[in-house]
């Protein structure tokens, strides 16, 4: 009965096709027959058509099938199909939610189909992400990092120049400084601003992925395990069972007002979002990702831009994380879907899309390869992975955690007490987190 | 006798042709997910992995009551239906009345009213977050223009359900209008001019006169627009995320992110068959409160 009913929810919400991986007769070249695999995956994302004709090229034997959705749509899609009898036999799925969906059994480990030292060659922010119960589920393709853009035509007249190096990366006071000697205008009459709103997940404060940094970096690593500091960094406990003191510890709540001052006091970047701010110079800086340098450097903005390392308040951190390749449980070639996998996240597929895509790549011996990851500015970001680089707190449960906690920061950024809403946040992860 | 008996079977069988399909369908898409519902009201489970579950018996309600969240959830509903209908019902009825009567430019004053009803909610929804934008958007501009302060509206804690309810009102206004523009229309001519041969004035006619011979339509447009309210979804959706502060988050929002991206379609579907039993409640309420005393 709930497989009739989570089949039409299926079919009905989404309108999938037949995703079960399929063999044709058999031919002269393929005596077996040609298996087609099918990939889930978002729009605009990899596997590129490159990629996955070079795979085809080199595996005459095997095509694959693509389905592709909005990102906005992809959880979504991934809750609904998994639960079919007919999932996709690979998924493209963000990094974070690795462990909800191995907690769940969606995904397959892969740990029989990594090659020896392909685990010591991962990015230790992606090898941590990708790993639930010891079991690893996931190579990863490319990693990401956030950095601080700015106008270099904006702050050359006002003496401005901000470092290349993440040692002397500014401090989120000096950025703050920098910020409002930019902005133009003040009050209902601001012309340039000084930060420009955030463009991820709806458009509008509060993302995880850029915003509970402003929390994070208020805490510290070094501190010892049962100080408020340390708990501040890591966001919730290391077995993922605990929120309350941990996203709502006084560091953070201290985080939290920083991050409300910038919109409600210094009123240095708006609350509602404004399409293409930074490139149309209506803001001076922007919190963007790696990619956006290749963003800028094919479309040229018209003005000189720079990049920075992500500022700090006590300690540095950036989060990592990407989309990523999986291998679905319930698929029917998990062989085959695991070589994919394999073939697309390593090796020459791997390396050719990250150096068109100007990606962090995830395997250190790709990154050695890439000589433009070694100078300005894509070293500040691959630089941020290797030195300040964590995932979004691991856990079975991300997914709630990420909607509750990105709520509870838009909240803030409106203007909600940060402290009281901290608090609420933590109370509703509670339950969630110790189911 | 049996041609009597042919006859029954034959009408059976057309009534079976016509109406089974489309009994089937009902009972498929409409009667057996709300079976399903309160069936699965009553366990605790991830969508992601459904087979794995816990019979927690009716402890999806007691937390569903326990919780601020949903608590809020249901006020916030509630209120905002409230606020729609209080104000749909008066605006709605003085625009049919002025459709109903011999004045200038009627017919486009009648496409104008009309025109949001036709209009997918998420588009209506996408063109008031333009409009409401605090920086750029059209309302806030012409209020600067005015030399007032530009307001935050959909930021603002104060101020985004009311803004919210205002683009119902400007959505929902149309239906309603036709709806009692139908009603005024079936008020006999001869009444209203008896009551003018009796002195009544333009006031007295529409109080005592037509306002009661309307019951039955206000009843209707009463309950429609406030089921209608209460299935609000994509504001929610697509202007605030049920913000700020949850001041927003109307029911069947928050039953979608419980669901979806909270993993709990157990309490999704307690809050559900609540909202249900709730929705069902009001409406026998208020077509009984309502009722008319007059008919024509």
């Amino acid at each position: 009965m709930l497989r009739l009913s989570t089949a039409l929810l299926a079919a009905t919400l989404f309108a999938a096709p037949a995703f079960a991986g399929e063999r044709s007769a058999p031919t002269a070249d393929c005596p077996q027959g040609v298996l087609t695999l099918s990939v889930l995956k978002p729009q605009n994302n990899p596997p590129t058509p490159v990629m996955i004709s070079a795979w085809e090229t080199a595996n005459k034997c095997m095509k694959i099938e693509l389905n592709e959705v909005p990102f906005g749509q992809l959880a979504d899609k991934i809750n609904v199909l998994a639960a079919s009898g007919n999932p996709p036999d690979v998924v493209m799925y963000d990094g974070p939610n690795t462990q909800t969906y191995a907690a769940a059994g969606v995904l397959l480990p892969l740990d029989k189909y990594f090659p020896a030292g392909l685990k010591a060659d991962m990015v230790q922010a992606t090898l941590d992400e990708h790993t639930y119960e010891g079991k690893i589920y996931s190579p990863g393709t490319q990693q990401a990092s956030l950095a601080l853009f700015y106008n270099a035509d904006m702050l050359a007249p006002l003496g401005i120049t901000p470092p290349r190096e993440l040692a002397k990366a500014w401090t989120w006071a000096e950025a703050l400084d920098a910020m409002k000697k930019c902005q133009k205008g003040e009050g209902d009459n601001v012309t340039v601003w000084g930060l420009a709103p955030s463009r991820f997940g709806n458009a509008t404060p509060g993302f995880v992925y850029r915003d509970l940094l402003f929390l994070r970096t208020f805490g510290d690593p070094k501190a010892a395990p049962d100080s408020s500091a340390y708990k501040t960094y890591w966001a919730l406990s290391r077995d993922a069972k605990t929120a309350q003191g941990w996203i709502n510890s006084p560091e953070a709540v201290e985080g939290a007002k920083f991050y409300s001052d910038l919109f409600n006091v210094h009123k240095v970047t708006p609350k509602a979002g404004i399409p293409n701010a930074f490139q149309d110079k209506k803001a001076c800086f922007t919190i963007d990702v790696s990619y956006f340098v290749a963003g800028l450097a094919n479309n040229d903005p018209g003005f000189k831009w720079g990049v920075t390392p992500l500022p700090y308040a006590k300690a540095p951190i950036v989060h990592t994380g990407s989309i990523t390749l999986g291998v679905m449980a319930k698929g029917k070639n998990p062989d085959e879907a695991a070589k994919f996998v394999l073939d697309m996240s390593t090796g020459k597929i791997a390396e050719d899309y990250n150096r068109a895509a100007r990606a962090l790549p995830v395997m250190k011996s790709i990154a050695a390869k890439m000589t433009e990851l070694q100078s300005y500015p894509l070293n500040i970001f691959l630089e941020e992975v290797q030195q300040w680089g964590h995932p979004r707190p691991p856990s079975p449960h991300f997914a709630q955690y990420d909607k509750i906690v990105t709520d509870a920061l838009r909240d803030i950024a409106y203007g909600a007490d940060p402290k009281t809403r901290l608090d609420s946040a933590a109370r509703s992860l509670q339950p969630i987190l110790a189911r | 006798m049996i041609a009597a008996k042919r006859r029954a079977i034959l009408h059976w069988a057309a009534v079976t042709t016509f109406v089974g399909p489309f009994l089937l369908m009902l009972l498929m898409f409409q009667y057996v997910p709300v079976v399903r519902m309160v069936w699965d009201s009553l366990w605790d489970f991830a969508l992601l992995n459904p087979d794995k579950r816990t019979f927690v018996g009716l402890g999806n309600y007691l937390d569903a009551f326990d919780d601020p969240d949903r608590r809020q959830a249901f006020a916030v509903t509630f209120g905002f239906a409230f606020g729609v209908v209080c104000l749909v019902i008066p605006i709605s009825f003085f625009i049919a009345i002025y459709l109903n009567g011999r004045l200038p430019a009627r017919a486009v004053v009648r496409t104008v009213v009309f025109l949001p009803v036709v209009t997918s909610s998420v588009v209506i929804a996408t063109m008031w977050v333009f409009l409401l934008d605090p920086t750029n958007g059209l309302i806030n501009g012409a209020i600067a223009m005015m030399g007032f302060k530009k307001l935050a509206f959909l930021t603002s804690k104060a101020q985004a359900l009311p803004s919210i309810i205002g683009m119902m009102v400007w959505q929902q206004t149309g239906f309603a209008t036709v709806l009692f523009l139908s009603g005024l229309q079936g008020i006999p001519r001869d009444l209203e001019d008896a009551a003018r041969v009796d002195g009544c004035g333009w006031w007295q006619r529409l109080r005592h006169v037509v306002m009661p011979l309307l019951g039955r339509t206000t009843v209707f447009v009463v309950v429609i627009m406030t089921v209608f309210s209460l299935q609000a979804f994509a504001p929610a959706l697509i202007m605030t995320g049920g913000g700020p502060e949850g001041t927003t988050d109307f029911i069947a929002f928050d039953i979608y992110q419980l669901a979806f991206a909270l993993q709990q379609p157990g309490l999704a579907s307690a809050i559900s068959t609540l909202f249900m039993l709730v929705v069902m409640g009001v409406s026998l309420l208020q077509m009984r409160l309502m009722r008319s005393e007059w008919s024509y």
